[in-house]
């Protein structure tokens, strides 16, 4: 039997800039189910990055409903929201955003520091990560002596550290090198095997194509969806 | 775009900002221009209470010191905190200055767009300090008239110029090394989001796990702004100093003074005397809180003596502990100069002295049975010392150079001074000397008054009795307790007055610590808000700007403190006095003043977050 991970109804985002408002989006609906992989593609401010900050709890939706993991996350507060996204969700920026006073191997504690993990199992969890990103070397390297392809692979095994069943990325490979951006895909790739949910915000053929859906979006509406 | 335009540009599109920074920087100069004018208020307040003929000069220098100290101190925190706000928001500017860099801007004329910014920021924020410093001062003296003391305005406009100057020049030299690094800073490094200024890659001391993730994520994010928060800590520090000087101090002091006045008049003393004589005693006493002219009178009178079997017999009734039979009168001493080693040849030796005269009040005393337990710079005279004498403060501070390297002339007769005491008697004009010695020089036996330390337990039955004992002779009976109080009472008024200084020290020392903690949060917003999308809670991010604001406190509390009471007991007060009760209160008061500079970090932490994680995490 099939189970809805994420259902967004009407779904609809306003941003107020002075006098001046912008929807981002407007009226979407969107459902994905358990194991998908989603990408979402369109031009620069098209609603991308909202829709992903509203399906992280990161946002609340300015009206229509967003459930997530059954939870109506305009309806929660922020204490709420908080252990929802360290429960169940991995976060992948554009721009990394690492921590920059916390080391590579801190940073992929962090997480699993908030869920309160003993300090033994945290520490050979963050291990085991840096591992099989293959940055056993640099664990102890803050961000600012990161490379931007390293950089991104602390993200990945920040927002896997408490093996979210979600993975949301805007944009992972946005500030690659090719070759940097192969390896990203290679993550994503893996991570599709082991069935787990990600959607993924980006303009990356490699990335299109290995997804089981690729959403366009435009104007803060799906226009349409290749399968 | 010229210099001016693109800074008054500049500074009005980040208005959050600018109005942070100038806010901090009013609050600093205004706070310590009115603790320098205020202190210097003070300074003449004091002054003019010595000239006036109340307060010894003994006791003067003590107020003296302290509010020249705390005066000093305020500046000195004045300008270093104001320095450290212009740093705070100029090492912001570092990605800008990345930016102009790589559009090909040359770094002289990104030196003189910032360096304009810098002084429109510190000019703007002087001037609004100066004019809030001055008219916070006029409420205050109003304020302080209002509730009873009797202060004069006394705006001192050299102090006020010094101030602003000292102010600006600081700032400018501070706010300017921030703005030098970063144009020195390679495009590439500003431009990229994790670049800060003064940061460090150095790991620090590993954190202990068991301290806690709020712990570790504040330690760590200490350790790395290095620069900022060394800077912080000084800051905090040199605060602290002042804090601790001006409460530790203020509150020893007052009891130290007080603990003189009670030591030099004695507690539980009756004194016995024509009552001419002792009226006379009791303005002499007076005069350090209440200056009164005096007529002349003859001490001398045959109906003001006192025989020998009179204190004899008041010397045995039951309670009474001691009596010091005196004899008191008024004349003129002489300096006799002395001779002291050369400070610049210690070879030879130089005559130090001027021949001043002076009237002072002459007391002939029994070594052994004086009341009295002055603080003495010096020694006692003793049994057997019947050429050397102990002087007031006050005549030795305005008639001898080095007054025990000097002699005294009394009656003809040349004495040592071995002993500078602390007395409020006559202002601290007088002189003690051996009564064999002065009866010799007078040629004349007998007392004109009388000294019981008496058992407070028994009072009123021993006033009784030597009530009964006189009460055929014209002689009456005065406590001297009252008199003391009324002392202690003139003493706690000054201190009140003078510990407005700390009050409004404290005050600004918090509202520092906020400005500070403000720019400093606004700089790690994003940070938080990366934080609070991975899942921390609002609540663990508040504890992670507490748990900064306590390492930082604790740290410059640490230094601030020891440095504070060592000023205080090395410099500030000569053989401090210090009661357990005091002690506690000291404690006390410091205690609550480093949870105020804790607690005042809870504001800009629910500023923190308050903002949405989304514009925390793409604040830049």
């Amino acid at each position: 039997m099939k189970k809805t991970v994420v259902l967004a109804s009407s779904l609809c985002k306003q941003y107020q800039i002075g006098d001046l408002t912008i929807e981002a989006l407007k009226n979407l609906d969107l459902e994905v189910e358990k194991g998908e992989f989603v990408s979402i593609y369109g031009p620069s401010g098209a609603g991308k990055t909202s829709l992903l900050n509203l399906i992280g709890g990161l946002d609340k939706p300015t009206s229509g409903k967003i459930v997530v993991f059954g939870h109506d996350l305009g309806t929660y507060d922020e204490d709420f929201l908080a252990t929802f996204r360290c429960a169940y969700v991995g976060f992948v920026f554009q721009s990394y955003n690492l921590i920059s006073t916390l080391t590579a191997i801190e940073n992929v504690a962090f997480a699993v520091e908030l869920a309160g993990w003993p300090r033994e199992r945290i520490e050979k969890r963050s291990e085991n990560l840096l591992k099989l990103f293959s940055l056993e070397h640099r664990a102890n390297h803050f961000p600012a002596q990161l490379s931007g392809g390293e950089q991104q692979r602390v993200a990945f095994a920040r927002a896997l550290a408490n093996n979210p069943p979600l993975l949301l990325a805007d944009e992972p490979t946005g500030n690659l090198d090719v070759e940097t951006g192969f390896e990203i895909v290679r993550i994503l790739e893996k991570m599709k095997v082991e069935g787990k949910t990600v959607i993924v915000a980006t303009h990356d053929e490699r990335i299109l194509e290995l997804a089981n859906r690729a959403l366009r979006i435009h104007d803060g509406r799906i226009m349409g969806t290749n399968e | 775009m010229s210099e001016i335009s693109f800074s008054i540009k500049d500074l009005t599109r980040r208005k959050f900002q600018t109005a942070l920074t100038i806010l901090g920087l009013t609050i600093c100069a205004s706070a310590t221009l009115f603790l320098v004018i205020f202190g210097n208020n003070l300074g003449f307040e004091i002054a003019f209470l010595t000239i006036g003929g109340r307060l010894t000069s003994g006791f003067s220098n003590i107020f003296f010191r302290f509010v020249i100290v705390v005066s000093l101190l305020n500046i000195f925190a004045g300008a270093f905190i104001t320095s450290f706000l212009v740093y705070m928001a100029m090492s912001e500017r570092v990605r800008d200055i990345g930016v102009m860099k790589a559009a090909g801007c040359l770094s002289g004329s990104i030196l003189g767009y910032f360096i304009t910014e810098l002084s429109i920021l510190v000019f703007l924020s002087c001037i609004a300090g100066t004019v809030l410093g001055i008219g916070i001062y006029y409420f205050s003296i109003n304020f302080l008239n209002f509730l009873g003391f009797s202060v004069s305005q006394v705006l001192s406009s050299w102090a006020v110029l010094l101030t602003f100057l000292v102010l600006v020049f600081v700032s400018h030299v501070f706010g300017v090394l921030p703005i030098i690094k970063a144009a020195k800073v390679k495009p590439a490094e500003a431009l990229s989001p994790l670049y800060s200024l003064g940061t460090t890659f150095k790991l620090g001391k590993s954190v202990p796990s068991k301290l806690g993730f709020t712990f570790k994520v504040a330690y760590r994010h200490l350790v790395r702004r290095k620069f900022a928060t060394r800077q912080a800590i000084v800051c905090l520090a040199v605060v602290l100093t002042l804090t601790t000087v001006t409460i530790a101090g203020g509150m020893i002091a007052n009891q130290t003074t007080t603990n003189y006045v009670e030591r030099a008049i004695g507690r539980d003393i009756v004194l016995v005397g024509h009552p001419n004589l002792t009226g006379r005693y009791v303005n002499l006493l007076s005069q350090f809180f209440e200056a009164k002219e005096m007529e002349s009178i003859n001490y001398l009178d045959p109906d003001f003596l006192i025989s020998e079997s009179v204190a004899s017999t008041l010397s045995n009734i039951s309670g009474v502990r001691k009596v010091d039979s005196r004899i008191v009168l008024e004349a003129s001493v002489l300096e006799i100069p002395g001779i002291i080693p050369d400070p610049n040849d210690p070879k030879e030796t130089i005559i130090i002295g001027d021949s001043r005269s002076d009237k002072a009040l002459i007391l002939g005393v029994k070594p052994e049975l004086v009341v009295n337990e002055w603080l003495i710079m010096g020694r006692v005279f003793g049994k057997d010392d019947q050429k050397s004498t102990i002087i007031g403060d006050s005549l030795a501070l305005e008639m001898f150079d080095d007054a025990q390297n000097q002699s005294i002339k009394v009656f003809e007769e040349i004495f040592d001074i071995v002993g500078v005491c602390l007395d409020p008697l006559n202002n601290g004009k007088v002189v003690y000397m051996p009564l064999n010695a002065l009866s010799t020089e007078l040629g004349q036996s007998g007392y004109n008054l009388l000294f019981l330390k008496i058992d407070p337990s028994k009072r009123l039955q021993i006033l009784a009795e030597i009530e009964n004992e006189l009460s055929d002779k014209s002689l009456e009976i005065v406590e001297l307790n009252e008199t003391l109080d009324k002392h202690v009472k003139f003493l706690n008024n000054i201190w009140s007055l003078v510990m407005f200084l700390p009050l409004f020290s404290l005050v600004t020392a918090t509202l520092c610590l906020l400005s500070y903690l403000m720019l400093s949060i606004a700089g790690q917003q994003r940070e938080f808000g990366i934080m609070r999308a991975l899942g921390a809670k609002p609540r663990s991010i508040m504890k992670i700007v507490f748990t900064q604001a306590l390492l930082i406190t604790l740290v410059s509390g640490a230094i601030g403190i020891s440095v504070g009471l060592f000023v205080t007991f090395a410099f500030l007060i000569p053989e401090p006095i210090v009661s357990q009760y005091t002690l506690f209160s000291v404690a006390g008061w410091l205690l609550l003043a480093l949870s105020l500079f804790c607690l005042s970090s809870l504001y800009p932490a629910m500023k923190a977050v308050k903002k949405s994680v989304v514009n925390a995490l793409y604040s830049v």
